[in-house]
C-alpha cells in the first residue's frame, strides 16, 4: 500500500493546496461535530433543571450557525476533494494515453483492446473514487475518534482505558480484511479486463458472427465471463461477511464494557452518574469510526489493486530507444538502405539477412509468399518494430539517429490491415495533416481513386464513416487509405497491398497517376499482382524472410524463378482464355 | 442509416428519458429475486429491533440497578446488550449477503439481456456509433448500478420504515410540536426537487462526455499504428485533453449539485429543531412537560435522518438514471430483422435460390439495385463483376438477410427467406467476408469458430486444404499459438487463409466468397485452387474477386452495374459478346503485358 501511495507522490503533489485546503476543511467539519451533540445536551439539561428559555433560544440559534458554518464546509471540502480527484486521475490518464500511444506494435500485437480499455475505464474509477471519497471519509473519522479518545480520558481515565480491550480485536479483523480482500480486488479487476475483451471483440467481430450466426455461442461466451464476475464479487462479499460484521460487533462491544466497568465504577464510588451519561453520548464517536473502517479498508484496497494494474502500464517500456542526440527536423530525400539486416520475433526469424538499396524516385516492388516478410520489412523503416541485427540507413544515417517523429513524419504508409477513424471521410484522408486545406484533400482523393466513388454517398466527402471503416467496401477503404498517405507528400511512400481489392482497371489509373507524383519520392509498393509491381525499378521476391530474386520485371523474367512462375501464372489465366475466345 | 452520425466529439441525443416505465422495468428485475428482498428486510428489521432495545437497557442501569447497587441486573443487562450485539452481528452477515446476491445477481441479468439484445441489432447498429459507446454501456454503466441497486432500495425501504416510526411517535407525543417539524419538510422538498432537476440534467451531460471520452480512448487503442506511422500522437493527445476537460467539467458540475443535498436538509432539519424549542417552551410554555420536549429532541434525529438518507438515495437513482436510460434505450432498440411470428427452420437447402423483382438500398435516396431478377440453379456457382460500389456485395447482404429487401422476394429453395428463422437461414450459408477478424485465443479456436464440434483432426484438415497448415506449424506453439483481434504475428494473407479454413470447416450449403483471398499470394492461391473447387462442387456458391482465375471457373458470370445486372453468361459467352467484361478483360492484359 505505501509503495502505491509513494508511487502516486507526483501525481498528488502539484495539488497540494488542494488537498491541504480540503483535508483542513473536514478537520475543523470534524471538530465542530462534537458541538451539535454537546449543546444538544446542554438545552436538555436545562430543560429539565430550570426552564431557562433563553438558554435553549441562544444555544439553538448557536446550533442553527455552526450548522450552517459546517454545512458550508462540508460543501467546501466535498467539491474541493472532488476536484482534487478530478485533477489527480486527469493526469494519470493523460499520461496512460500518452504511454498508449509511445508503445510500439509488439505491445499492441499482444494485449487485447479490451484489456488496455478496461484500465482506462473501470480502474481509473476505482482511483478516483479512492481521492474523492475514502480520502475525506477517512480524515472525518479519525478526527472523530481522536477526539472521543481525549474526551473520555478527560471525563475518567480508568472507564477510558477499557478501550485497550477492544484494540487486538479490531486490529485482527481489519489486518485480516485487508489482507483476504486485496486479492480479490485484484482478481475482479482481472476478471473485469476479461469480461471487456469479451464485449470489445463481439462488437468489432459482430460482422463474422453475424455471418456464421454465432449469437448463441456467444452470448454463451460472454456469459461465463459474465457469470465469473459476479462470482468475483460474490468472493468479496464472503470476505465482508466473515469480515465487517465482526468489525461492528466489536465497536459495540466497548458500549456494554462502558456500561459494565462504568456500573461497577459509580458503585465503588469512583466516578458519577453524569459522567457515565456523558461517556455514554461519546460513545458513536468511537462506533461510527469503527464501523466505516471495513469500508475504508475495502476502498484503499480497491485502488490499490487498481492503481497495480495501471502503473503495469505507465511501467510498460518501449523497446524504442531514442537516442539524445538525435536527427530532428530535416526533410528526407529517401535515400534507403538496407545492410543484412535480421529481425526475429522473439525466437522466430522473420526477416534474415536482408539488403538492397534505392535511390530517392525510385520505386521498389515487393513480391512474395503470404507471411514471407515483405509488411515486416517496411515497417523495420517506420521503426515500429527494432532490427534484431544489421542496420537500416536513411540518406546514409543510421534510422536511429533520426528523431522518432522526424523519421515517421517523412514516411506515409497505407496499411494493409486499414483503420478508419469514426470522422468524415475528409478527416479521414488529413489524419496525418489535420490542418490540410480542402483543395489539398480533394487533389490526394482524386490520385488514389476516392472521386470515383465519393458521389455514392449523400455527404460526399462529409460523410461520417465507422469505425474501421465500416460501411465501406474492402475498395472503398484501400482508396481512403491511400489519399490518406499521399496528402501527407512524405520522401517514402510505403503502400502495402493497397490495392488488392480494388479492380485492375482502377488500381492501372491510379499507379498511373502515382507516378506523376512520386518523381522524388521513394516508393514501395507491396503486392500480389504483378501488374502492380512490373512497373518497378527494382522488385524484390521475398521468402521465408530473404530476398530469392531481385531485378526489374524484364530482368525477372529472363530469369525464370519464382517472379516468372507467378507472371505466367497471373498471365496464363488470360493467355489460354484469349487463345480459346478469340 | 441515419444522415448524422455518432462519432467521439458528438454527444448521444436520447431517445427516452428515464421515466415510469423504466422504473418499472427494472424493479421487474429485482423482483425476480424477491426471496433475497424479502430476507434481507427480514434480517434488516431484526436487528433494527434489536438496536431500538439498547436505549431501554441504558435507561434501567442507571435509573434503577445503579442506585440500588444491583449487580445482578447490571450482569444481566449487559449479557443482554451483548445478546444484542449476537443477533445484530448474525443479521448483518445475513445481510451482506443477500444484498451482494441481489446486486450482483441482478447486474449479471441486465447486463446478459444487453448483450444478447445487441446480438440481434443489424450492421447498422454497430456501423453508425463508435464501437467505444457500446462498450461502455455493456460493461461501464451497468456497473454504475451496483450500488443503487445492492444497498438503495433495501435502505430506502428501512429508512421509510424508521420515518414512519419517528412520526408516529411523535404524533403520539405532541401533535402541535409534530407539525411544527412537519412544516418544514415542503422546505426540504422544494430543495431536493431543485437539486434533482439540475443534477438530473447535467448527469445526461456526464454520461455523453463520459461516453465520448471512452470512444476517443478505444478509437485511439484500435489505430494507435496509424497513428503512429502519421504521428499524430500530439494532436490526439490534444482531442483527448479536450474531451477530457468537456467531462471533467460535466462531471464537477454534477458534484456540484450531489454537494447541495446535505447542506440543505441539515440545515432545514436543525432549523426545524430550534423552531420546535422554541414553540415548545416560549410559545407553549408549561403545556408541553419537560420529558417530552427532550423526548422530541432524540426523535427529531430519528425523524431527519431517514430523510437525508432517502434524498440522498434518490440523487443517487437520478445519477445512475443517467446511465440506466442510455441501457433500456439500447435494449429497446427494436432489431431490423428478426424472425417474423410464425417463422419456421429452414429445411436442409438445396440450394435454388430466386431474386424475385429485388430492389434495395441502404439510404432511401440512393437505389442500389433495381427490380434485380436472377434463378441460381442448385449447385451453380455464380461470380459477380463489376466497379466498386455496384451492388456485389450488396447481394451477398441480402440473400443472408443482414438487411431486407425493399421490395421483391429472395426465395432459397422456394422458401421466401423472410418466412425462415435468421438462425437457420444463416447457419447453412458459409459467408467469407472482405474483413477478416481473429478473435483473441489459440488458432485451432479461431478455425473452430466455423464449427464448434469440429475435432482437432478435422480443424487440422481444413487448414492443410487452405495451405495454412505449413505456416502455422511454423509458429511457436504451432495450432496453440495465442493470436489477438489484430492478428498477432499474422500477416493480412494469413488471416484470410485463416478465415478461409474457418468457412470450410462449416461445410455450408450455400457459399459466399466476398473477396475472400485478395491478400493471398499467387502461388498459394493456385494451390488452394484444387481445394476450393473440390469445395464449391455441389453447392450452390456466390464468387466476387477481381481475380479472373475464380471467375473464370464460374458456371455464370454477371457484371453488376447501374443498379442490375448488365451482363450475364459464361466466360465463353461474354467474351464472344465484346460487352463491359470483355473490355475489363482486355484492359487486364494489357495492364500485364505492358512495360513500363
Amino acid at each position: 500500500m505505501f509503495k502505491t501511495f509513494k508511487a502516486m507522490k507526483s501525481y498528488i503533489q502539484p495539488y497540494k493546496k488542494l488537498y491541504i485546503s480540503s483535508a483542513l476543511m473536514t478537520l475543523v467539519f470534524a471538530l465542530l461535530a462534537i458541538v451539535d451533540p454537546y449543546l444538544v445536551g446542554q438545552i436538555i439539561d436545562h430543560v429539565l433543571t430550570d426552564q431557562d428559555t433563553t438558554f435553549v433560544i441562544m444555544g439553538s440559534l448557536i446550533i442553527m450557525g455552526v450548522t450552517i458554518f459546517r454545512t458550508m464546509l462540508r460543501y467546501g471540502y466535498f467539491v474541493t476533494f472532488e476536484k482534487f480527484s478530478q485533477k489527480v486521475v486527469y493526469d494519470l490518464r493523460k499520461d496512460l494515453y500518452v504511454k498508449l500511444q509511445s508503445l510500439d506494435f509488439s505491445y499492441f500485437d499482444k494485449t487485447p483492446n479490451g484489456q488496455i480499455m478496461s484500465k482506462m475505464t473501470g480502474d481509473i474509477e476505482a482511483i478516483r473514487h479512492f481521492f474523492a471519497w475514502i480520502t475525506h471519509v477517512t480524515i472525518f473519522h479519525s478526527v472523530v475518534f481522536i477526539i472521543a479518545i481525549i474526551a473520555m480520558f478527560m471525563i475518567n481515565p480508568v472507564l477510558a482505558s477499557t478501550l485497550i480491550l477492544i484494540v487486538p480485536f479490531i486490529t485482527f479483523f481489519s489486518i485480516r480484511l485487508s489482507k483476504s480482500v486485496k486479492p480479490i480486488f485484484a482478481e475482479i479487476r482481472e476478471q473485469f479486463s476479461k469480461l471487456n475483451t469479451v464485449v470489445q471483440e463481439n462488437i468489432s467481430g459482430n460482422k463474422l458472427v453475424k455471418a456464421l450466426a454465432r449469437e448463441p455461442y456467444e452470448i454463451e461466451k460472454f456469459q461465463k465471463e459474465n457469470e465469473a464476475y459476479k462470482e468475483k464479487n460474490m468472493d468479496a462479499a464472503k470476505v465482508w461477511e466473515d469480515n465487517l460484521p465482526a468489525l461492528d460487533a466489536f465497536a459495540v462491544l466497548f458500549n456494554v464494557v462502558v456500561l459494565f466497568v462504568g456500573s461497577i465504577l459509580i458503585l465503588k464510588g469512583k466516578m458519577t452518574i453524569g459522567e457515565l451519561v456523558a461517556f455514554n453520548r461519546l460513545l458513536w464517536m468511537i462506533n461510527n469510526p469503527l464501523r466505516m473502517l471495513g469500508w475504508m479498508i475495502n476502498g484503499t484496497q480497491n485502488f490499490v489493486a487498481s492503481f497495480d494494474r495501471v502503473k503495469e502500464l505507465l511501467d510498460e517500456k518501449s523497446d524504442l530507444i531514442e537516442h539524445k542526440e538525435s536527427i530532428a527536423h530535416t526533410h528526407l530525400k529517401g535515400y534507403v538502405r538496407f545492410e543484412k539486416v535480421s529481425f526475429h520475433y522473439e525466437d522466430l526469424p522473420v526477416l534474415e539477412d536482408v539488403s538492397f538499396e534505392v535511390n530517392p524516385g525510385q520505386t521498389v516492388g515487393l513480391l512474395g509468399s503470404t507471411g514471407s516478410g515483405k509488411s515486416t520489412l517496411i515497417s523495420l523503416i517506420s521503426r515500429f518494430y527494432e532490427a534484431t541485427s544489421g542496420q537500416i540507413l536513411i540518406d546514409g544515417e543510421p534510422i536511429e539517429s533520426y528523431d522518432i517523429y522526424t523519421l515517421r513524419n517523412n514516411i506515409s504508409i497505407a496499411m494493409q490491415d486499414i483503420f478508419l477513424f469514426s470522422d468524415t471521410i475528409e478527416g479521414n484522408i488529413a489524419y496525418g495533416v489535420p490542418d490540410a486545406s480542402r483543395i489539398k484533400v480533394r487533389l490526394a482523393a482524386e490520385i488514389a481513386g476516392v472521386n470515383e466513388f465519393i458521389h455514392q454517398f449523400d455527404d460526399n466527402y462529409d460523410t461520417i464513416v465507422g469505425e474501421r471503416g465500416v460501411g465501406l467496401s474492402g475498395g472503398q477503404r484501400q482508396r481512403i487509405a491511400l489519399a490518406r498517405a499521399i496528402i501527407e507528400d512524405p520522401a517514402i511512400l510505403i503502400l502495402d497491398d493497397t490495392t488488392s481489392a480494388v479492380d485492375m482497371e482502377t488500381e492501372y489509373k491510379i499507379l498511373t497517376e502515382l507516378k506523376k507524383i512520386n518523381e522524388n519520392r521513394t516508393t514501395f509498393i507491396i503486392a500480389h499482382r504483378i501488374s502492380s509491381v512490373k512497373d518497378a525499378d527494382i522488385i524484390l521476391v521475398m521468402d521465408e524472410g530473404r530476398i530469392i530474386e531481385r531485378g526489374t520485371h524484364t530482368s525477372l523474367l529472363e530469369e525464370q524463378g519464382y517472379y516468372y512462375d507467378v507472371f505466367t501464372q497471373q498471365m496464363g489465366e488470360f493467355d489460354v482464355e484469349t487463345r480459346e475466345g478469340a | 442509416m441515419t444522415k448524422k452520425r455518432n462519432t467521439f466529439g458528438e454527444d448521444e441525443l436520447l431517445d427516452q428519458e428515464f421515466n415510469a416505465t423504466q422504473l418499472k422495468k427494472l424493479l421487474k428485475y429485482l423482483f425476480a429475486y424477491s426471496k433475497e428482498v424479502g430476507l434481507a428486510l427480514v434480517v434488516i428489521l431484526i436487528s433494527a429491533v434489536a438496536n431500538l432495545v439498547t436505549p431501554l437497557l441504558l435507561r434501567y442501569v442507571i435509573d434503577d440497578f445503579i442506585p440500588n447497587h444491583n449487580i445482578s441486573g447490571l450482569i444481566i443487562a449487559s449479557l443482554g446488550f451483548i445478546g444484542i450485539i449476537i443477533i445484530s452481528t448474525i443479521s448483518m452477515k445475513y445481510r451482506i449477503r443477500f444484498m451482494s446476491r441481489l446486486g450482483q445477481n441482478v447486474i449479471r441479468d441486465i447486463r446478459h439481456d444487453l448483450f444478447a439484445h445487441i446480438q440481434t441489432l443489424p450492421f447498422t447498429f454497430f456501423d453508425s456509433r463508435p464501437h467505444g459507446k457500446i462498450l461502455v454501456r455493456v460493461v461501464n454503466y451497468v456497473n454504475a448500478l451496483s450500488e443503487v441497486l445492492s444497498n438503495g432500495f433495501i435502505n430506502l425501504i428501512v429508512d421509510i420504515f424508521s420515518f414512519a416510526m419517528a412520526l408516529i411517535i411523535m404524533l403520539t407525543m405532541s401533535l402541535p410540536l409534530t407539525f411544527t417539524v412537519l412544516a418544514f419538510v415542503p422546505f426540504a422538498f422544494a430543495g431536493i426537487t431543485y437539486v434533482k432537476n439540475k443534477q438530473r440534467k447535467s448527469m445526461q451531460e456526464v454520461s455523453a462526455k463520459q461516453s465520448n471520452m471512452n470512444a476517443y480512448i478505444h478509437e485511439s487503442i484500435s489505430g494507435i499504428k496509424v497513428t503512429q506511422s502519421f504521428t499524430r500522437e500530439d494532436v490526439n493527445l490534444k482531442v483527448f485533453e479536450e474531451l477530457m476537460d468537456d467531462y471533467q467539467d460535466k462531471w464537477m458540475e454534477s458534484r456540484r449539485y450531489i454537494a447541495l443535498i446535505f447542506p440543505i436538509v441539515k440545515n432545514i432539519s436543525i432549523m426545524s429543531q430550534g423552531t420546535m424549542l422554541v414553540v415548545a417552551l416560549v410559545l407553549l410554555k408549561g403545556q408541553i412537560t419537560a420529558g417530552v420536549v427532550v423526548a422530541s429532541l432524540a426523535y427529531i434525529g430519528n425523524f431527519w435522518m431517514p430523510l437525508i438518507n432517502i434524498s440522498e438515495f434518490y440523487n443517487q437513482l437520478v445519477s445512475a438514471s443517467a446511465y440506466l436510460e442510455r441501457i433500456f434505450e439500447t435494449i429497446d432498440i427494436k432489431a431490423e430483422i428478426t424472425n417474423t411470428k410464425d417463422a419456421y427452420d429452414l429445411p436442409e437447402v438445396k440450394g435454388q435460390i430466386t431474386f424475385d423483382h429485388v430492389t434495395f438500398g441502404y439510404e432511401k435516396d440512393h437505389v442500389i439495385l433495381n427490380d434485380f431478377c436472377l434463378d441460381v440453379q442448385a449447385g451453380e456457382t455464380i461470380a459477380f463483376v463489376g466497379p466498386t460500389g455496384a451492388g456485389k456485395t450488396t447481394v451477398v447482404n441480402l440473400i443472408s438477410r443482414f438487411y431486407d429487401v425493399n421490395t421483391g422476394a429472395i426465395r432459397i429453395d422456394g422458401h421466401d427467406i423472410r418466412d425462415v428463422t435468421l438462425h437457420s437461414l444463416r447457419g447453412q450459408l458459409g459467408i467469407m467476408m472482405q474483413d477478416t477478424f481473429i478473435f483473441s485465443g489459440t488458432i485451432i479456436d479461431n478455425i473452430r469458430y466455423g464449427r464448434l464440434d469440429a475435432s482437432d483432426e478435422e480443424v487440422i484438415a481444413a487448414a492443410k486444404t487452405v495451405k495454412a497448415h505449413d505456416f502455422i506449424m511454423d509458429m511457436a506453439e504451432d495450432y496453440h499459438t495465442e493470436v489477438n483481434e489484430r492478428g498477432t504475428r499474422l500477416s493480412t494473407g494469413q488471416r484470410q487463409l485463416l478465415s478461409f479454413a474457418r468457412a470450410l470447416l462449416k461445410d455450408p450449403k450455400v457459399l459466399i466468397l466476398d473477396e475472400a483471398t485478395s491478400s493471398i499470394d499467387t502461388q498459394t492461391e493456385k494451390a488452394i485452387q484444387e481445394g476450393l473447387d473440390l469445395l464449391l462442387t455441389g453447392r450452390t456458391s456466390f464468387v466476387i474477386a477481381h481475380r479472373l482465375s475464380t471467375i473464370k471457373k464460374a458456371n455464370r458470370i454477371i457484371v453488376i452495374n447501374n443498379k442490375g445486372i448488365e451482363e450475364m453468361g459464361t466466360h465463353d459467352e461474354l467474351m464472344e459478346n465484346k460487352g463491359h467484361y470483355y473490355e475489363l478483360y482486355q484492359a487486364q492484359v494489357k495492364f500485364l503485358q505492358e512495360v513500363g
